[in-house]
């Protein structure tokens, strides 16, 4: 039988997990979160552990923080095997040290910096395509659908810059949203928030459709170049941007 | 007239304007809305595939002057029209607040005198940042000719303030932009470069040129900036390739904008800002022009090919930076690797080097990529020629671009 060892998810139990996993000398087959459903030759086994914040700071001490950020940014992506390369990626880090994030030629190591790099991009990409729009009460509202649970860092983000206004970001996939009441910001599944029906002004419209006439009229046209133009702005992420409404 | 054809209009005639970059700058504010992100953040992608950043536009396109090749010249029957300063912070904050923008770019035709069209800028910027607080980015251009306490008092409240160039050369200037003066542009350029700090536009300056409307060759544009980027400490230049909105005596007519010799450009500036070359490693009075072929990296390399190949794990990161196809990036994880094991060809992938044009100038370990005996300049120029092109022909195939 294959071990699959499970933590409820949340990124302090799994890096505990981790650490339980390699202090007791125990190869997982897999890691994975509680929702995970086993094939036929696997077994899930799930410690009954506390999360401790030392695990965390044991990792930026011992690690250095930009390894702890690659390894939290793993953590947010989507890849299929992200825990077992978080596992390998620490269990190396323990011979390497702060060295470990120049160890590329090790598989954990290259999987771990090219994912958070990707997570990390796209989190930057996100700043700039999000788009809210005003409803009632003056809240600013937008919806996104990364790739990568980026919820958080794009709040941080805008926590910011939108200082002085009240906004919600929902992640539609994902079924959460992020509030923020011009002090802190929450995140709060969908079956906690309830957003109440809202209308869409007229000023709001004629303020989107001064955009969409922006966007139309900077384009250069005898240098118009789709190619460029996608390499920049996959189409996945046109969706929400409503200069680009005419064209989907 | 109704907001929305202003807009129209007064996009409209900024766009030639190529900067549109919001980096540099980290401004915060305390009490109002926005701040900078020091990379700075594009918001969208226009249908030219250039980043849109700024709200990109001027405060009117009327105009006291004639330059040739400009859309906004006195002597076009065009549509004008002027925001008032209201306006324009009405529709900078509607799209801020909705994330659409970074900030405001502002330029202007030149309305009664140089010192009233700054003025009129400084009114609308102070409104933006004292009255709706305003924490953004703000790139405003400079009026040359306009008196040194409104350049002043502009540039305390921006991030950005340039002044183009437009020609590479003051015979160039005479022919095409008769009412400019290039010693005008030059002391911006150096009051700002005198001036800047913390406070004093903080993210730098920039500025334009032209290509391809005069007769300048590549060697004369890229002096150019090499001397601009020694005097005046500027943190871009950027290259615009010439698109003819005018019918004019003096002006080429072209069937296409040369968007390729405009690239070759932005690789060669690169090259000199941050790959350590000097201009006369990439051009002389005997090879004025870029090849359109290969990119100047590349195209030095071949002429120089008895400096290669070189040996990843000994060479100097100066040396690294002059591999084609290693970028600063690369060149330090390349540093920071070979402190800790042997780079073979499989570790530069997975550390991220793109192959492509590097494996035929390196070795990794003293092996090169396959028989030694290959590394000659010919046999590499020719695999190189004919892999873009075929990577060229791939895309358009792909995609059917280029149709129109």
């Amino acid at each position: 039988m294959n071990n699959v060892y499970l933590y409820n998810d949340s990124f302090n139990e799994l890096i505990s997990l981790i650490f339980y996993l390699l202090k007791n000398n125990i190869k997982p087959s897999n890691i994975k979160d509680v929702s995970y459903n086993p094939n036929l030759f696997e077994e899930c086994i799930f410690f009954c552990l506390k999360s401790k914040e030392e695990d965390i700071n044991n990792i930026i001490e011992q690690f250095g923080y930009y390894a702890f950020r690659c390894v939290y940014y793993v953590y947010l992506s989507t890849n299929e095997f992200k825990e077992l390369i978080i596992y390998y990626f620490i269990l190396n880090a323990i011979k390497y040290r702060k060295k470990i994030t120049y160890m590329r030629n090790l598989k954990c190591v290259h999987e771990t910096l090219r994912i958070a790099e990707y997570v990390s991009h796209e989190t930057h990409k996100m700043k700039g395509f999000t788009r809210f729009k005003e409803i009632n009460n003056n809240i600013l509202y937008a919806e996104i659908e990364p790739v990568n649970n980026i919820l958080e860092l794009v709040s941080k983000h805008f926590e910011k810059r939108l200082k002085n206004e009240y906004w919600i970001i929902k992640d539609v996939q994902r079924k959460l949203f992020s509030v923020y009441d011009k002090k802190n910001f929450y995140i709060i599944p969908e079956e906690n928030f309830k957003l109440e029906d809202f209308t869409i002004s007229n000023e709001e419209k004629e303020i989107k459709e001064m955009w969409q006439l922006f966007y139309k009229t900077i384009g250069i046209k005898e240098r118009k170049n789709d190619r460029c133009r996608m390499n920049f702005m996959p189409k996945r992420y046109w969706k929400y941007l409503i200069e680009m409404e005419d064209e989907l | 007239m109704e907001l929305k054809e202003k807009l129209k209009i007064l996009a409209d005639s900024a766009k030639y304007d190529a900067s549109c970059s919001s980096s540099g700058s980290n401004r915060t504010s305390k009490n109002g809305l926005g701040n900078t992100a020091i990379a700075g953040i594009c918001h969208s992608f226009a249908t030219d595939g250039r980043c849109i950043s700024l709200l990109k536009i001027l405060m009117t396109n009327c105009c006291i002057f004639d330059c040739k090749y400009c859309l906004n010249r006195k002597s076009n029957n065009i549509k004008r029209a002027i925001f008032t300063p209201e306006e324009i912070c009405e529709i900078t904050i509607n799209f801020y607040r909705r994330n659409y923008i970074e900030g405001l770019f502002l330029s202007s035709g030149i309305i009664k005198s140089p010192d009233y069209t700054m003025e009129l800028m400084i009114k609308t910027i102070t409104l933006l940042r004292n009255k709706y607080h305003f924490g953004g980015y703000i790139h405003a251009k400079a009026i040359p000719g306009a008196s040194e306490i409104l350049l002043k008092k502009l540039g305390s409240s921006v991030d950005r303030l340039s002044a183009n160039i437009e020609l590479p050369t003051e015979n160039g200037l005479k022919l095409l932009a008769p009412n400019k003066d290039s010693n005008k542009v030059d002391k911006i350029m150096s009051y700002v470069k005198e001036n800047q700090n913390r406070k004093f536009v903080p993210a730098g300056q920039s500025t334009q040129m032209i290509v391809g409307a005069t007769k300048e060759s590549d060697l004369e544009i890229i002096s150019k900036s090499s001397s601009m980027y020694d005097n005046y400490k500027l943190k871009r230049v950027f290259y615009s390739a010439y698109i003819p909105v005018n019918k004019d005596n003096l002006l080429p007519t072209l069937e296409k904008p040369p968007l390729v010799r405009e690239n070759r450009l932005y690789q060669a500036d690169w090259l000199l800002r941050y790959y350590n070359f000097k201009v006369n490693d990439l051009l002389n009075e005997n090879n004025p022009n870029f090849n359109i072929l290969v990119d100047p990296k590349t195209d030095w390399a071949l002429r120089n090919i008895e400096f290669f190949p070189k040996e990843i794990n000994k060479c100097s990161y100066y040396d690294l930076l002059k591999i084609p196809g290693i970028g600063v990036k690369s060149a330090k994880r390349i540093l920071q690797a070979r402190r800790n094991f042997t780079i073979t060809f499989n570790d530069l992938k997975k550390l991220g080097v793109v192959l492509k044009r590097a494996k035929y100038f390196i070795t990794c370990n003293g092996k090169y990529f396959m028989n030694s005996s290959y590394f000659k300049k010919d046999f590499i120029e020719a695999n190189i020629v004919l892999e873009d092109k075929s990577i060229e022909n791939n895309k358009i195939e792909q995609l059917g671009l280029f149709n129109e």
